[in-house]
């Protein structure tokens, strides 16, 4: 079929697809000139133009910088922990959740549990100093009631960390099984009535029918992850993080911030941001590789 | 087939019905986002405005305390000043509001668009004014000051004005602070009293009383009790720190200070190193609260207090007096039979209660180079310190809000909320000065101590007192340190993590964190700066 032939026959379904893309070209394809900004010495007030070029000398002093290190290994270590911690979650709790015979408990279930997801981390950041508090948290307060010694959940490297991702799990894991169990009702049911006849017994039947029809799902939410892994979000360590922890706290949002934003370094933030940008591309083309050379699946 | 054309005019009707609820969302969404934002601008006198009348943006603190009714940038003050400055001078006043704690990012993000960012801006943070002129992007309003500015820098005098130039040149308008003692300790006499103490003026007998408040518990706190109250913010550990510095020669004064932000920083003076040990001290014997790394604002540290778990602390002097605070009033209402001596415990080598002070220039009002409004900004600024603009703006209306007092103004205590509420934030809209302006400082300081509730007037002039005791004055150097402006924010922050992780690591563990820290901070600027410094000091010889 010719293009105008397809125009003309689904001009609703190109009209839908219309505005993302115009978002996508506005803010993420637009913004791109911006980029220069790492290869000058930026001036406020001069704009991009006007400001000096400099090649990669900022590269030079980003790369020299301890702090930048730190705060590369930080992220690259919360992303991997959070993929070994928070990736399974989704996927065990819908499989659960779809071996739940009564419809309304499922339903119930779902709904408490995808709650936290909508919660900001500022509030959660409160909550867990609350909950958590080595002085006066709720937790500490019953241990030293019973007379144990309180656990530092917040200021310790190792039980910060812990508590990191334990509440990472707790705000993602409800929204996240929403899309297995939307994969999950595309598994023909026959699969699964076939099977029992034959004599499959529950874990069974998961292992041989539901994970393999999630494949999938699986995997590609695995790349996009993976190509995330230098990304980071801001609130989540800041809020959650705190001097006593800096150590792993910090990471490359927070430098960026505290370098670009706090201290109107603009070039050197740049520098950073095209970094992780760069690394993260590698990273999803190199899983999108692996992945279709072991699975046959892909995304691009 | 035959089924598919009969469906088509549904299916037809949804697709194009789906497509248009979503067109129509966005554009929703795009316009209610648009409007909430103009409307929030719009309200003191847009709109309407007459033939050849220009608009004034001036930015305002927003605290997020506004009074129910009052916004902030519509309100009693607001319009006090469009009313006796904007309508007389054809000029519409609009009040640009910026969140307190994120000041110098939003600034950072205004500076860049010049349409978006005010007339009139200010920061307390000379890094961020260092940068701005130096990258040129301020305003050199030395003759527009002399022009339109007689009153405002008489008002402000030479000494103040000072701090805003830059060769000569000034590129900012320092507001003039009145107040200079900056810190007091206090502790809770009623403790004292029940052990037999009497108040500490030592730091060793101080350190006895904080022992005694942990091991005898006379607040019946149920092993709760939090002996010295701290946090993050300066306030809680400067007076501590700068008493274990050694005297010092004026070299070492001059190049070893650190300036970050605003203030001085004691990192490389002889002697920090014990501060942080004897801090290390009192956090592993239980004496600090295990949770205050964790307290960047003071939020918990002034629960604990009014909770009456807190035996003592350093605070901003008088602080926990003001009417805005309430800490003392609801420890009072909490607990009753307590109370909160100030005290001066930390003594020095040679005896003396050495604590900060602050420097005579308050912000720095700045207009930036983009702006076409300097000449009504300064207009706006001389119309501040001409008349009794200030005073009013200060104090509001006598009778209603103030009674005068040996000519000095003492806030009724019985007036209306909503009267008391006209003056919210008189502080962040009379810029050009800090503290309550009076003409001589006798009369400056007793108009500070009278601020606060009558029945706090006595302690308040003791903590004023015992704030300019041993002050230390900051270092003033001819001009601006560019590795200062560079680093200085990062700096900060490695300084406050130096202060935590040293306080919070074992007693064995103290020197290697301590020297693997001071690495990283030198590193990071720290000998970058010392090396300007010391280069300035030589220069200067």
């Amino acid at each position: 079929m010719k293009p105008q032939m397809y125009l003309g026959r689904y001009w609703q379904l190109y009209g839908l697809v219309a505005l993302p893309i115009v978002y996508f070209i506005v803010f993420k394809y637009g913004p791109m000139y911006g980029v220069q900004i790492a290869f000058k010495d930026f001036n406020l007030f001069q704009g991009i133009h006007g400001s000096e070029w400099i090649g990669f000398e900022a590269f030079g002093e980003v790369f020299r910088n301890q702090e930048f290190f730190k705060t590369l290994r930080n992220t690259l270590m919360l992303n991997f922990l959070d993929l070994i911690v928070s990736f399974p979650a989704p996927l065990v709790l819908a499989i659960m959740l779809y071996e739940l015979k009564s419809g309304w408990f499922r339903k119930f279930s779902q709904t408490v549990l995808y709650v936290p997801h909508f919660i900001s981390w500022v509030i959660i950041g409160g909550i867990v100093y609350q909950v958590f508090g080595t002085q006066s948290g709720m937790i500490n307060n019953v241990l030293t009631g019973l007379g144990l010694r309180e656990i530092p959940f917040l200021t310790e490297k190792g039980n910060w960390l812990a508590t990191y991702l334990a509440t990472g799990v707790w705000q993602s894991a409800g929204w996240g099984t929403i899309l297995y169990l939307a994969a999950l009702t595309g598994i023909n049911r026959e699969l699964f009535e076939a099977a029992e006849v034959d004599g499959a017994g529950r874990f069974k039947r998961i292992w041989h029918i539901t994970l393999p029809g999630l494949k999938t799902t699986i995997v590609t939410l695995l790349i996009i992850n993976l190509g995330h892994i230098i990304t980071i979000g801001f609130e989540r360590p800041y809020v959650i993080g705190n001097l006593a922890v800096r150590e792993y706290s910090d990471v490359l949002s927070t430098f960026v911030y505290r370098v670009g934003l706090e201290s109107g370094q603009y070039t050197l933030a740049t520098v950073v941001g095209l970094f992780q940008a760069v690394v993260g591309l590698v990273f999803v083309l190199g899983a999108n590789f692996i992945s279709k050379k072991l699975t046959d699946e892909s995304i691009l | 087939m035959e089924r598919r054309r009969n469906k088509r005019w549904h299916g037809k009707y949804r697709m194009l019905l789906m497509a248009a609820v979503i067109g129509l969302t966005t554009v929703l969404a795009a316009c209610s986002g648009t409007s909430k934002g103009g409307s929030e601008g719009g309200g003191a006198g847009s709109g309407g405005a007459p033939q050849g009348r220009v608009t004034l943006k001036v930015e305002v603190f927003d605290r997020g305390n506004a009074p129910s009714g009052m916004k902030i940038n519509d309100n009693y003050l607001t319009r006090y000043v469009q009313e006796n400055f904007g309508d007389p001078n054809n000029i519409n006043v609009e009040f640009v509001p910026i969140p307190r704690s994120e000041e110098i990012q939003k600034l950072n993000v205004l500076m860049a668009s010049a349409n978006d960012v005010p007339d009139i801006i200010f920061t307390y943070d000379t890094g961020t004014y260092n940068r701005y002129a130096s990258q040129g992007g301020l305003m050199d309003v030395t003759e527009l000051l002399d022009e339109y500015g007689p009153n405002l820098k008489a008002f402000l005098g030479e000494d103040t004005l000072k701090y805003g130039q830059i060769d000569g040149k000034q590129f900012a308008i320092p507001g003039r602070r009145l107040v200079l003692g900056k810190y007091a300790s206090y502790i809770r006499q009623d403790w004292l009293d029940k052990l037999g103490m009497s108040a500490p003026q030592t730091t060793d007998e101080l350190y006895a009383a904080l022992k005694a408040f942990k091991e005898r518990d006379p607040g019946d706190t149920g092993g709760k009790v939090i002996p010295l109250g701290m946090s993050v913010a300066p306030a809680q550990f400067e007076p501590l720190l700068w008493s274990f510095i050694e005297p010092l020669t004026e070299e070492q004064r001059y190049t070893l200070t650190q300036k970050l932000g605003s203030s001085d920083h004691p990192v490389l003076l002889p002697g920090f190193k014990e501060g942080l040990r004897f801090m290390n001290k009192l956090y592993n014997e239980g004496l600090i609260s295990k949770d205050f790394a964790l307290d960047k604002d003071k939020k918990q540290l002034w629960q604990d207090v009014q909770n009456g778990l807190v035996g003592a602390y350093s605070e901003d002097a008088g602080e926990l007096y003001f009417e805005y605070n309430g800490t003392y009033k609801n420890l009072l209402t909490n607990v009753p039979g307590s109370s909160l001596t100030p005290i001066d415990p930390y003594t020095d080598s040679e005896g003396k209660h050495p604590k900060p002070g602050y420097a005579p220039n308050a912000m720095y009002i700045m207009i930036p180079k983009s702006s076409e409004r300097a000449a009504e900004a300064i207009k706006y600024l001389d119309w501040m310190a001409s008349g009794d603009h200030l005073f009013f703006m200060q104090n509001g209306v006598e009778g209603e809000n103030y009674e005068l007092e040996d000519g000095i103004p003492v806030l009724k205590a019985d007036a209306p909320q909503d009267v008391k509420d006209r003056l919210y934030n008189y502080g962040d809209m009379a810029i050009i000065v800090n503290g309550k302006y009076m003409g001589e400082t006798e009369k400056n300081n007793e108009a500070y101590i009278r601020q606060t509730p009558k029945e706090f007037h006595d302690v308040m002039r003791v903590s004023v007192n015992i704030s300019n005791s041993d002050k230390i004055d900051p270092v003033v150097l001819p001009r601006p340190i560019e590795a200062e402006a560079r680093y200085g924010s990062a700096l900060a922050d490695k300084y406050d993590e130096l202060i935590v992780m040293t306080t919070m690591v074992a007693p064995d563990k103290f020197d290697a964190t301590y020297e693997s820290i001071m690495k990283e901070y030198m590193a990071a600027g720290g000998q970058a700066i010392l090396d300007e410094r010391t280069k300035l000091y030589e220069e200067s010889q």
